[in-house]
């Protein structure tokens, strides 16, 4: 299977939402925001996912249930290369033809055709709490509306959030009734702490044996850097598939005067003097590292997207969708 | 340029670096810094990094804001210096403006031009308008000279009012602000009294004392006593004194020290420039006006008025006594010119009100009195009270006929024995006089007691003992009771020795020899009269030919009307703008009455030693009211009663003090300039810039 193109989302500021929650400038703390996720995965939510499933199956259709090729080698039919012959192999898969040519002993090899699993890993630390409406709900519906597409393909999906640690983690399932399970686990899984990608991600492919679609929807503010993280993904094949996810006004802070910065995971101030120049600068930095992840995901022919709270999160999807990666 | 702060420059240096030092001390206290979160301080970290490269800039962008507040400081505090440009302005004066309030300043003979658009014949239509200018008093006319003054005022030229009449009262202090001086010229009123140009004069004087170039514009119209013109003396200015100066007075008009009176006003290096106003001089008047009861018969009274026609054309008008709201009496008289014309009204019957009004109008319609103020006279009868007396004694012709021949009272006799089988007797009686009887029961105030030889142990004073045969030597002629009374030659048998004690009110009345034998006295809010000796009566061995004297029922009279408060000399009628003492009877010690005008207006004036300082500036009558439990009411008259402020005839020329004054030039306006503004407005404009750049985040 061959990765997709990286691609920036570069939507409009303010396109018209769909199912985006409400949140009021009155709103409670942020904290309280972040946590109340009772109007998550309404029913507006859902036909919002079904109204995406249909899209799915009618953009790409001709695509059959589980088959998607992993990159297993196994019991398929579709030729996929020669190895060596070694002691204890199937005589069966012997390529005789190539023994009269060369003289050599080469087994067959095949694809295997196998259930794909999609493990949807949502970052649920602090820096997620902040925005409006908080990227942690965002990121949870993306995460939600990906599961039901995969769920709806016969995929296996499993949902694992993650923050300095996994923080519980929703097994593997399919069908599309399972996207209850989604939502509910979604709704109740614990929450905060600081983002370390590395060691999460560390976690997470010693506890997954079964290799898959690792589709990884954070911030990516991590102080130690993404880049370990992400590699330890690929390094132990998994198929990494990169969303970050930010708030416009974290982007661009509409911020003056004479502040304490404090920063939410680790509790870091610093007093800072806001000027109109200091804030392009920010800008700028904040544009730069989000570059940087881009670059990296790019090279390493690494899906990515990134995208704000603002772009309705169904958009986002069927942004992925027609950008490929995720099915096909 | 020059600083016309008063606060010394060294103080101003204090508060200046004050100043300075909170500003600066304000940049140095770090603001409360308000916190924000952020989800990745470290993007900040590295913003910041890069940042601390211009720390130096942002450093010097804040000590730029601070040099900014520092100049604004500067800015505002040298404005508060008060500078001017262009130096010391010598033309810039001190003008204290003398507004003449004085009663002949409500004359009323109009404008200037009322006569010349009369005589030019104006159209009937122009008759209400011309009616008008008629009406327009003489301060109205010297309120809008005084308002022109001021508009007159250079910029560095410093003005303030006082208003004349009987007191100087300044009403402003020094100020070039022209609307707010114009407004306290508008808010005089002419008062009821004479003025007092000297004290006026004192107070300018005092007032322009080490001020440059002063100034004083007297505007009046000159109807002052030749007594008051001639308190005040010049002396001949300095040599080195502008030409724009006062001008100098006559070295020969110049007072030498030893000739001046103390009541002098050294008006010496003050330029005194003088504003007419007033025309007309045609004015009649009550002059005085007064009355009083006949001592015998205080059922009748006596008025006396005095009238005088001021102008040069003879006057006619009819003169009329009011008693309360009844004409009493109407006469018609011709005044000649400057005649002066006494009228006294002899035994008029005592009326209900004792309340005379006397009015002086003009007897042809169509002429009008110019000065309406002393065309009304007011006067008070003393107040006529009819006292119950009981007597309590036995048959004493003597004593009965005396006190039968007043006619202002109601005697009745009990004997002792009845008076004692019943003391309730006595409630009615507003008097009561014991005779060789001392009762154990006595009625209660505000009865008044009169004693005949008190009992030793009963006596209401101290009785030390007796002596034989005295004879008068000592007599309180002051006291009401023994006013014209005279006891030298009098015999007496003997006589009861009183030891009067002056802190409870007891005063000696008659001594033998520094022996008390007559004491009156007061007793809460009665009057007690005790007399040592026994008066002539069948079956009494001691006694004395006093009841054959005339003296005795002079003695009883003056008694009886000490108890009733109804003393001769007890005046009701006073003149405006001058301060009286009235005796308040039955109050004692210092403290204050509640006085209210004859325009409803309430004041206090003090009370000291039983006597109220009265003070009116309005004719009418007014009303004294005691404070406390029991307050005394007690009804005053007052009257212009002013020969010299009824003359209403202006002076166009006033001579004071052997110079005459000149009337004020125009004024010069000044060069001087005032700054203070441009440097509020300077500082306020950097304030503004300052704020702009702040949130702009350029000095920031």
């Amino acid at each position: 299977m061959s990765p997709a193109p990286a691609a920036a989302v570069a939507l409009p500021a303010s396109v018209p939402g769909l199912g985006c929650p409400v949140v009021t400038a009155a709103a409670p703390s942020r904290d309280n925001r972040a946590k109340d996720r009772s109007r998550l995965f309404d029913e507006r939510f859902l036909k919002t996912l079904e109204h995406l499933h249909m899209v799915a199956r009618k953009v790409f259709s001709g695509n059959l249930r589980a088959e998607r090729r992993t990159r297993k080698v196994g019991s398929g039919i579709e030729f996929a290369d020669h190895r060596t012959y070694a002691r204890g192999d199937d005589f069966r898969y012997i390529d005789w033809n190539l023994y009269g040519r060369l003289d050599r002993l080469l087994l067959r090899l095949f694809e295997e055709e196998e259930d794909l699993h999609i493990y949807i890993l949502v970052d649920v630390s602090d820096s997620m709490s902040i925005g409006t409406p908080p990227k942690l709900h965002y990121a949870m519906q993306v995460g939600a509306a990906l599961s039901y597409v995969g769920l709806a393909n016969l995929d296996r999906v499993a949902i694992i959030p993650f923050s300095d640690r996994l923080l519980g983690r929703l097994p593997p399932s399919r069908g599309k009734n399972r996207i209850f399970r989604v939502f509910d686990f979604l709704r109740t899984c614990e929450l905060g702490g600081q983002t370390q990608l590395a060691e999460c991600m560390k976690a997470f492919v010693a506890q997954n044996k079964r290799r898959g679609l690792a589709v990884l929807i954070s911030d990516f503010y991590d102080p130690d850097g993404f880049e370990q993280g992400l590699n330890t993904l690929r390094y132990n094949r998994f198929e990494p598939f990169v969303l970050q996810v930010y708030d416009q006004r974290e982007a661009s802070p509409d911020l003056h005067g004479d502040l304490t910065l404090v920063d939410c995971e680790t509790g870091d101030a610093r007093e800072v003097t806001v000027s109109k120049s200091l804030l392009e600068a920010y800008r700028r930095e904040h544009d730069r590292y989000c570059a940087e992840l881009e670059q990296f995901c790019t090279a390493r022919a690494t899906p990515f997207f990134r995208t704000h709270t603002g772009i309705p999160f169904d958009e986002l999807v069927l942004k992925i969708f027609r950008a490929g990666g995720f099915l096909r | 340029m020059s600083l016309l702060t008063p606060i010394s420059l060294a103080l101003w240096s204090y508060i200046a670096i004050a100043a300075a030092a909170l500003a600066v001390g304000a940049y140095i206290i770090k603001m409360r810094r308000r916190r924000f979160e952020v989800p990745f301080s470290k993007l900040w970290q590295r913003v910041m990094e890069q940042k601390d490269a211009s720390a130096l800039w942002k450093q010097l962008r804040r000590m730029l804001s601070l040099l900014l507040i520092l100049l604004v400081l500067g800015l505002i505090l040298f404005a508060a210096l008060d500078p001017t440009l262009g130096a010391t302005d010598r033309r810039a004066r001190s003008v204290v403006v003398l507004l003449d309030a004085s009663a002949s300043m409500k004359a009323t003979d109009g404008k200037p031009d009322a006569k010349a658009s009369k005589a030019s014949g104006a159209k009937a239509s122009d008759a209400a308008g011309a009616e008008e200018r008629d009406a327009e008093t003489r301060l109205a006319h010297a309120q809008r000279r005084a308002k022109e003054l001021i508009d007159s005022l250079g910029g560095g030229d410093l003005a303030m009012i006082i208003q004349v009449d009987g007191q100087a009262t300044p009403l402003s202090r020094f100020s070039g602000d022209g609307p707010m001086l114009k407004k306290v010229i508008d808010g005089v009123t002419a008062s009821d009294t004479p003025a007092d140009l000297p004290r006026a004069l004192g107070a300018a004087a005092d007032a322009l004392r080490d001020r440059q170039n002063p100034l004083i514009v007297l505007i009046s119209d000159g109807a002052f006593p030749e007594a008051q013109l001639g308190l005040a003396s010049f002396t001949a200015p300095t040599s080195g004194a502008a030409p724009d100066q006062a001008p100098a007075a006559p070295a020969a008009g110049a007072t030498r020290w030893s000739d001046k009176n103390l009541a002098t006003v050294d008006l010496s290096g003050i330029d005194v420039r003088y504003l007419p106003v007033g025309q007309r001089s045609d004015n009649a008047g009550i002059i005085a006006f007064n009355v009083r009861r006949y001592v015998a018969n205080k059922a009748a009274y006596e008025v006396f008025i005095e009238l005088q026609n001021f102008g040069s054309d003879p006057a006619q008008r009819r003169l009329t006594l009011y008693n309360g709201a009844t004409a009493v009496d109407v006469r018609e008289l011709t005044l000649a010119p400057g005649q002066r014309h006494r009228e006294i009204y002899r035994e008029l019957p005592g009326g209900e009100d004792n309340r005379l009004r006397a009015t002086l109008r003009p007897v042809d319609g169509g002429t009008t009195d110019p000065f309406p103020l002393d065309d009304e006279a007011f006067a008070l009868l003393p107040a006529r009270k009819k006292q119950k007396v009981l007597l309590v004694t036995e048959d004493n012709l003597y004593l009965e006929g005396a006190v039968m021949v007043y006619d202002n009272i109601e005697p009745a006799k009990v004997t002792p024995a009845e008076y004692d089988a019943n003391p309730a007797i006595a409630a009615d009686f507003s008097v009561v006089i014991f005779d060789e009887h001392t009762p154990a029961q006595v009625p209660p105030p505000p009865a008044h007691l009169l004693y005949f030889h008190p009992d030793k142990d009963r006596s209401p004073v101290r009785v030390t003992g007796v002596i034989e045969r005295p004879r008068i030597t000592e007599l309180d002629e002051t006291h009401p009771v023994m006013r014209w009374v005279g006891l030298s030659d009098v015999n007496f048998d003997k006589s009861a020795v009183f030891a009067a004690d002056r802190d409870r009110g007891e005063a000696v009345l008659a001594s033998s020899v520094r022996q008390a034998i007559a004491v009156a006295k007061r007793d809460g809010g009665r009057k007690i009269v005790v007399f040592g000796f026994s008066l002539p009566a069948p079956g009494r061995q001691d006694a004395t030919d006093l009841p054959l004297r005339v003296a005795f029922p002079l003695l009883l009279v003056n008694s009886l009307d000490y108890f009733a408060g109804d003393e001769v000399d007890l005046l009701t009628t006073y003149a405006t703008g001058r301060r009286e003492r009235v005796l308040l009877d039955g109050v004692q010690g210092s403290g204050e009455v509640q006085v209210t005008g004859p325009d409803g207006k309430r004041s206090t004036a003090p009370v000291l030693d039983g006597q109220a300082t009265f003070y009116a500036s309005r004719v009418g009558f007014h009303e004294l009211t005691t404070t406390g439990a029991e307050p005394l009411r007690l009804e005053l008259a007052a009257n212009l009663a002013s020969p010299g402020e009824s003359d209403i005839a202006p002076a166009s020329k006033l001579t004071l003090g052997g110079q005459a004054l000149a009337a004020p030039e125009p004024f010069t306006v000044s060069r001087s300039r005032k700054l203070w503004i441009y440097f509020v407005l300077l500082a306020a404009l950097l304030i503004g810039l300052e704020w702009i750049t702040y949130h702009r985040r350029v000095t920031v």
